[in-house]
């Protein structure tokens, strides 16, 4: 008796389950079915396959479109911001969990609250800010709007993984006579290297798919980063009705995010995980 | 320095704009205190723009929370397949949100020849198969039902590693004295994981007050107000393309008002949940 309510309880959770992973696989599969159908055929046989697989539209969308050189945009500004956001918040972070400073509680909070100020708020200001230096409608100036909103977060994150390295380390470095700088480059950088993976890879993922900031501080056409883009032209849908080819465009934003999802999603929740509970 | 110049400074820079009436355009800005603030207390627009936030905060919360503990539930009953499980929850978190937008936009809730619909109209369930999910009176419904199905996810997993630290002789010795499972989750799994718990309702409230990127997606070139929330209202009043006058001033007054939200919310939170740390 019990034995079989056991197996029914099962049977129902697996078929939840399987249910809401469904939905999820649903999202790639659609979006990457649509983007190989034709403008007629892509709602008119919304649950057909196509009968031809038409990779002409990725053609489209990367040439004409501009997507090639859009994407080339994100890879250059999202890698440089991320490279900066590290160089800068592992010091950071270091120096929070570390240091007997006077003000080391203040300071921490005066980080963490970061993370909770509202982005819209500082859009005007920023904006002011970048226009008196003219980095306005300029990659850089999109980095540095990105490097800055992304330390409050990331200097959390790495804090957490800080914390957890035993003090002697430093102890027996510096009994060894290892000066500050060279215990921190060479004994805790290494020893954090989890933790800052995950930061880089989480900072990839979602300064890649941000597209408000690149909204707001590009404003030519040029420096358009790929999911900018792509927000482009699904706003201008109503003038141009070219379905297929935002497919293409959603499924070029999910590539990079997907492989390091098939690759790194363990290390990803792991790292998450272990940054956010201390 | 970097932190100083691009983030405090502008958060101070802010708090100054909100009390002029200011273009943005022109050097002059003209002071006048409060008046930003008195003006949206008669403003209906915020008033729908905060019920949506607070809805979206509490209805979504619920949503996200009430689901991340079921699975983790289905996933610690020693069910096949965790880790696969978890993952795939969890993707739809780092898909951008431009993307979620088109897909649950064009082909899920999409009128009549959407993903749902048609599937409505499959099943033979005439009441839904009509059913306008992207109507003025419903977007803001289907709109939340995305924002759960995308978060759950990263909750679940910080849940779950929460829940993995608790020491499994508890359980042991609760099962042994013949607990079930309910007064088990709220005797032993929910008071062990209320200082996770704590840190991912500050998480969400964060979130939730400022989530911005997929709301505005959805609603394609002109957001309806249906769905605006305070976010997206203050992003309208100050670079929206509908008024030709941007009123800056009168936009970081409502992002100060956001601002305060997030703090009671924290606050608020933190009252609640504090109490003495479990040692196990």
């Amino acid at each position: 008796m019990i034995s079989s309510r056991a197996k029914f309880g099962r049977i129902i959770s697996h078929g939840f389950l399987v249910l809401w992973s469904v939905s999820v696989a649903m999202l790639l599969f659609w979006t990457i079915v649509a983007s190989l159908k034709t403008n007629k055929t892509v709602f008119r046989e919304l649950w057909k396959l196509p009968q031809v697989l038409n990779f002409g539209n990725y053609l489209r969308a990367l040439s004409e479109l501009n997507f090639a050189s859009y994407s080339l945009n994100s890879l250059l500004i999202v890698s440089t911001s991320v490279v900066v956001i590290i160089i800068v918040s592992c010091p950071a972070a270091y120096a929070l969990t570390r240091m007997n400073m006077r003000w080391k509680n203040p300071l921490t909070l005066f980080y963490v609250a970061g993370m909770g100020i509202p982005v819209q708020l500082l859009f005007i200001p920023l904006f002011k800010i970048l226009s008196t230096i003219s980095l306005v409608d300029s990659p850089i100036g999109l980095a540095v709007v990105f490097i800055t909103l992304s330390i409050p977060f990331t200097v959390f994150l790495l804090t957490g993984f800080f914390v957890t390295i035993p003090a002697e380390m430093e102890e027996s470095a510096a009994i060894d006579g290892c000066g500050e700088f060279r215990t921190f480059y060479r004994i805790m950088v290494p020893m954090a290297g989890p933790g800052i993976i995950t930061a880089i890879i989480i900072n990839f993922i979602l300064l890649w798919n941000e597209y408000v900031l690149a909204l707001i501080f590009i404003t030519g056409k040029t420096y358009r980063t790929l999911s900018l883009g792509l927000y482009n032209l699904y706003a201008a849908l109503q003038y141009s009705s070219d379905w297929v080819s935002i497919f293409a465009g959603s499924v070029l934003v999910i590539i990079p995010t997907l492989i390091i999802f098939i690759l790194l999603s363990e290390r990803l929740i792991a790292g998450i995980t272990a940054g956010s509970i201390k | 320095m970097l932190y100083l110049t691009f983030f405090v400074y502008p958060t101070i820079e802010a708090l100054r704009i909100s009390f002029y009436k200011w273009s943005g355009f022109s050097k002059e800005m003209e002071f006048i205190g409060l008046h930003n603030f008195v003006r949206l207390l008669r403003d209906t627009s915020f008033h729908a723009a905060l019920k949506n936030t607070m809805l979206l905060l509490l209805v979504g919360g619920a949503g996200i929370f009430v689901l991340a503990f079921l699975f983790s539930f289905l996933l610690n009953s020693g069910i096949r397949g965790k880790k696969i499980y978890r993952s795939i929850i969890f993707f739809p978190y780092i898909v951008a949100p431009v993307v979620h937008a088109i897909y649950w936009g064009l082909l899920v809730y999409s009128p009549r020849k959407g993903i749902l619909n048609s599937l409505f109209g499959l099943l033979n369930i005439k009441a839904l198969e009509e059913f306008a999910f992207v109507a003025h009176d419903h977007i803001f419904g289907s709109v939340l039902f995305v924002v759960i199905w995308i978060n759950v996810g990263f909750y679940l997993i910080i849940l779950l590693a929460g829940m993995d630290r608790i020491p499994g002789h508890l359980y042991e010795a609760a099962r042994l004295e013949g607990a079930n499972e309910g007064y088990i989750f709220f005797k032993i799994t929910l008071p062990l994981v209320r200082e996770v718990l704590t840190i991912l309702l500050v998480f969400w409230g964060f979130n939730a007050i400022r989530m911005f990127d997929l709301l505005y997606a959805f609603g394609g070139l002109l957001p309806p107000r249906e769905i605006w929330t305070n976010a997206i209202y203050l992003y309208i009043v100050g670079f929206g393309k509908r008024d030709p006058i941007f009123q800056l001033g009168y936009a970081t007054a409502i992002g100060f008002v956001t601002l305060i939200l997030i703090i009671i919310f924290t606050v608020l939170i933190r009252r609640l949940l504090r109490r003495e740390i479990y040692e196990y």
